[in-house]
């Protein structure tokens, strides 16, 4: 996986012929349901080091942690997802990520399932997975191996 | 704009600031050039450079408006440096008008605002309106070249030529041959020492270098000196100087390419040297050297020095576990081994610290940087409100972290814009009070031990106490009863409440209603404080303060419910045990008596809400101070004193109050950095009904 | 392939590197950056560059003597050089198709302008 402390090259390929073709999603379950992010926006996967409480923060937020020197602020996707809380288990992983203004976040998930590839074809829309105010935080829905993936943006959810 | 990844948008911010601020600076020298009347084409060449290479950056970025903008800025400074337009008042007026809008531009794209800025439209007309006058440019042979030297010239570069033999000068062509090893710091060298003797036109490779290390360049030089005096100054061993001779000296096939050391050279070959004319001569020479064309720094981004802090401060763990590994072994009985070690850990932490300075040092800047942007901004701001303002800045060497100066060009503004709307007086009044016409602000920068002292203070008309209190009543921030029972400096202060000094003139020309809470608010998330001081129709003084830097300080690790919290030892008096017996509740806040003093205490158990199962029979409190204030904190122990590195936490976690960042202790655990003066603010404006809650969390740790 | 960028914007050499970079079929581009004229002379004695994309306008050494320079070496007898100029310059332009550049792009230009710019060029490899 790739090194958070290290930064890119710049390249920009937005301005370049526009990147087509199937995108590769991270599947992780979360309250014995599967969701997934786009793989590119992942940095690392560990499992969760000693977190240190912060008190006075919003509840969805566990903690901040360490890794190799890098401070990392911990989200419980179950709760910003609102889906009934859960004790740490040994399959929990923090997915890390990095927002737009350079943080550090780690999501906090019950289990990492696999990688799968769709294609914007395979992505159906469906407004009405999540609360109405959540529904932001879709990109759609997604079918692998018999199961519905819940496509979240990680933009949106780390804003 | 299109959407480039946020990397490559930085990129673009960074280099565009960077490229608006040193045309800003470009700028101010121009005018003061312009009202002292003289002439520096180096100058101008500068300022055309700088909106050329944004022209460039905007085009491949798709910032379309600051691409129309910089395109029209570059004919009319192409005009100006080629002297087809002359250097006016009205010509600098609508370049620094352009500056402005350019600003104006960057934010509105940083924000992703979707809006274009006002001004655009306004700033193309008023560029379109300098048109280039068709000035005949004189064309002169009067010496000799091979005709491949005028092809590899550019137009400006000609036309400086031009201008060159055009006021008279002689042309020398100076052969260096560099190193290629040491060229950056040769090439300097002589640069510097070609400065005062003229105009280097241009420098020409030959292509005949004696080795791949090698490489042979002609600076062109056009100047008033004999070859002698030339020679004096620029020779050298791998230095040959030949005068490029005149067309009209007929008669002599003058030795066009011998080396300085065929003494024949220039008398002969300059006739026409005795009738120059030394004033016009003079007046091009003079190094009026305000920008310096040749950037000695590095642009670093600040990641790379946080993670260089990062390395120092994993390594002042490791220095502490050699430390406590030399002790064992001594105690275990090697006492020679022990004993080395130990040297060798004293020789680590000398090392260390070195290194620690070092990195600190690269993260500090002048003030300065802050600084001239507001002298920009001033000369705006008093022009639109039609006030004359003169800045006068001391101390912009006073450097501070490059982080704090990010963030403090924001809330200094707002702070300089305070002071010219509301402190400086209109003319008219000023004049009737007997205070000189032109207002002034004074802006002063210094260190004070671990702090950078910024005071801002104006001539104007000082603080209208009366109508502080009447808006704070009426904005129900405070009772008509309270009112009355205010100190003078609490009045004062009452302008730190939200509301009370927004603007609410319907002519905002920013267009943001930002009072100085926001301006406390900012300052206090750099761990500084801020505060006011006025005399009415004499003026007003706002001092702020802050920590030099935020990276590595001295703390005191201390434990409270079982979690461990450092405090940074800047706001740390003293600790002393404490129990229970020494509170006594004054008019519902517990305090302690301290050397015949009441200190107000705070638990920090309770401040932060913990669930105290079993609360320890001895405890500390640790006395914190911020100004004259001063807080007794209790905690549970302490855990003694740590140099740490401060992280900045996360943006998600910005609106927790109390916490101005966090650090690593080794082993990978991390603990909260307490922010002390936050912690003051807090508990002694009254928010002790938190101590009183019931209702507490029980969350997992 | 051996690219040298000479260009004192940073950005501007980061997009010229991207586009290089984004050419099919070319595994072997390998692309140097030169934030000036002086830095590309002391870059030039290390190659031959296959193609050279150059500034015109920029303090001290300007990319018409660099230019110049290339056309004289030696080593580069090969090599292709591409000239950026801004819409004013027109003499400069000229100038530079005089002493041998190759082909010339006006500033700002798209990815597409710079694509098709290299495509015009016969690009053999040494």
């Amino acid at each position: 996986m790739r090194e958070l402390t290290h930064r890119p090259d710049v390249k920009m390929p937005s301005l370049l012929a526009g990147v087509r073709g199937p995108k590769e999603f991270l599947v992780f379950m979360l309250a014995g349901a599967a969701y997934a992010v786009e793989l590119a926006r992942i940095r690392e996967i560990v499992s969760p080091p000693l977190l240190t409480d912060v008190p006075r923060a919003a509840r969805e937020i566990l903690g901040v942690c360490s890794v190799r020197g890098l401070l990392v602020t911990v989200i419980d996707l179950r709760r910003r997802l609102r889906l009934v809380a859960a004790e740490a288990t040994r399959t929990s992983r923090i997915l890390l990520t990095e927002t737009q203004s350079g943080e550090a976040i780690g999501l906090f998930v019950d289990e990492v399932k696999y990688v799968i590839r769709l294609e914007s074809s395979e992505i159906e829309v469906a407004q009405a997975v999540l609360g109405g105010d959540l529904s932001d935080h879709i990109t759609g829905i997604g079918r692998a191996e018999n199961q519905v993936i819940v496509i979240l943006d990680l933009m949106s959810m780390t804003t | 704009m299109a959407d480039p990844t946020d990397k490559v948008r930085e990129e673009f911010f960074s280099e565009a600031q960077e490229l608006v601020e040193n045309l800003s600076r470009g700028l101010l020298a121009l005018d003061e050039l312009q009202s002292s009347g003289t002439d520096d084409p180096a100058a101008v060449n500068e300022t055309f450079r700088a909106v050329h290479t944004l022209k460039g950056l905007a085009g491949i970025f798709g910032a379309k408006s600051m691409g129309t903008i910089s395109h029209r800025l570059e004919d009319v400074l192409d005009c100006l440096r080629l002297g087809r337009l002359p250097l006016t008042r009205d010509l600098l007026d609508v370049l620094f008008q352009a500056v402005e809008v350019y600003w104006q531009i960057l934010a509105h794209e940083k924000d992703r605002s979707q809006k274009e800025p006002p001004g655009i439209e306004t700033i193309l007309q008023r560029l379109q309106a300098f048109g280039s006058s068709d000035a005949p440019v004189a064309l002169t042979d009067e010496f000799e070249f091979e005709i491949s030297l005028l092809s590899v010239l550019t137009e400006y570069e000609e036309h400086r030529l031009r201008s060159c033999v055009e006021q008279g000068l002689n042309l020398f062509r100076v052969r260096v041959a560099f190193e290629l090893a040491t060229i950056d710091k040769d090439l300097e060298e002589i640069k510097n020492k070609a400065k005062p003797l003229g105009e280097v036109i241009t420098y020409l490779p030959t292509g005949e270098s004696s080795s791949l290390d090698s490489l042979e360049l002609d600076l062109l030089l056009a100047s008033n000196f004999a070859i002698a005096d030339l020679a004096g100054t620029l020779g050298g061993p791998n230095v040959a100087i030949s005068a490029v001779p005149r067309r009209h000296v007929a008669a002599k096939p003058s030795p066009r390419d011998e080396p300085f050391e065929a003494s024949m050279v220039h008398e002969t070959s300059h006739p026409g040297v005795a009738s120059l004319p030394v004033q016009a001569h003079e007046a091009s020479m003079a190094p009026a050297a305000v920008m310096r064309s040749v950037s000695q720094s590095v642009r670093v981004d600040i990641r790379k020095l946080d993670a260089l802090m990062n390395a120092v401060g994993e390594l002042s763990i490791v220095k502490g576990v050699l430390g406590r590994i030399g002790e064992r072994i001594r105690s275990e009985g090697n006492r020679q081994l022990g004993a080395e070690l130990q040297r060798l850990q004293r020789t680590f932490d000398r090392r260390l610290s070195e290194l620690q300075s070092g990195i600190l040092e690269v993260r500090m800047v002048p003030l300065s940087q802050v600084f001239d942007r507001l002298t920009r901004v001033v000369r705006q701001i008093g022009r639109d409100v039609g006030k004359e303002i003169q800045l006068v800045i001391t101390g912009g060497d006073t450097e501070i972290d490059k982080l704090i100066v990010e963030e403090l060009s924001d809330p200094l503004m707002h702070i300089v814009r305070n002071a010219i709307d509301h402190g400086i007086e209109s003319a008219d009044k000023r004049r009737g009070l007997g205070k000189p016409e032109a207002g002034t602000i004074a802006l002063n920068a210094f260190q004070k031990g671990n702090h950078v002292v910024l005071e801002v203070e104006d001539d104007g008309g000082g603080v209208n106490e009366q109508s502080l209190i009447d808006r704070a009543v009426t904005l129900s921030q405070i009772s008509l009863d309270e009112a009355r029972g205010l100190t003078r400096q609490e009045v004062l202060n009452l302008v730190f409440l939200p509301g009370l000094s927004t603007r609410d003139r319907a002519g905002d020309y920013s267009g943001r209603g930002v009072g100085m809470d926001v301006v406390k608010t900012n300052i206090s998330k750099l761990g500084g404080v801020i505060d006011l001081q006025s005399e009415r129709h004499i003026g007003t003084k706002i001092t702020v303060t802050l920590p030099v830097t935020l990276a590595i300080v001295s703390a005191l690790l201390i434990r409270i419910a079982g979690r461990t919290f450092a405090m940074p030892l800047t706001s740390v008096s003293e600790a002393l045990s404490f129990e229970d017996s020494m509170a006594q509740p004054i008019d519902g806040r517990e305090t302690m008596t301290l050397r015949g003093a009441t200190l107000p205490l705070c638990r920090l158990d309770r401040f932060f809400q913990f669930d105290v199962t079993k609360p320890s029979r001895r405890r500390f409190v640790v006395v914190a101070n911020m100004g004259v204030r001063r807080l007794g904190l209790v905690v549970d122990d302490l855990l003694g004193q740590q140099d740490i590195v401060i992280k900045a936490l996360g943006r998600s976690l910005k609106s927790v109050t109390g916490f101005s960042g966090a650090t690593e202790l080794g082993d990978q655990r991390v603990a909260l950095v307490l922010d002390v003066s936050a912690i003051i603010e807090e508990v002694l404006a009254g928010s002790e009904s938190r101590e009183a809650r019931e209702v507490r969390e029980v969350r997992h740790a | 392939m051996r690219v040298l960028v000479v260009e004192d914007s940073e950005a501007t050499r980061a997009f010229v590197r991207a586009v290089l970079e984004s050419l099919p079929g070319d595994e072997d581009m390998e692309v140097v950056e030169a934030s000036g004229g002086f830095e590309a002379l002391r870059l030039l004695p290390r190659g031959p560059y296959d193609l050279v994309i150059s500034d015109i306008n920029m303090p001290d050494i300007n990319g018409l003597e660099l230019l110049n320079f290339i056309r004289k070496s030696p080593l580069h007898q090969k090599t292709q050089v591409l000239l950026m100029s801004t819409q004013a310059a027109a003499k400069d332009r000229d100038r530079g198709m005089a002493l041998g550049a190759n082909a010339y792009l006006t500033k700002p230009f798209s990815p597409e302008g710079l694509r098709d710019a290299l495509r015009s060029l016969t690009l053999g490899t040494a």
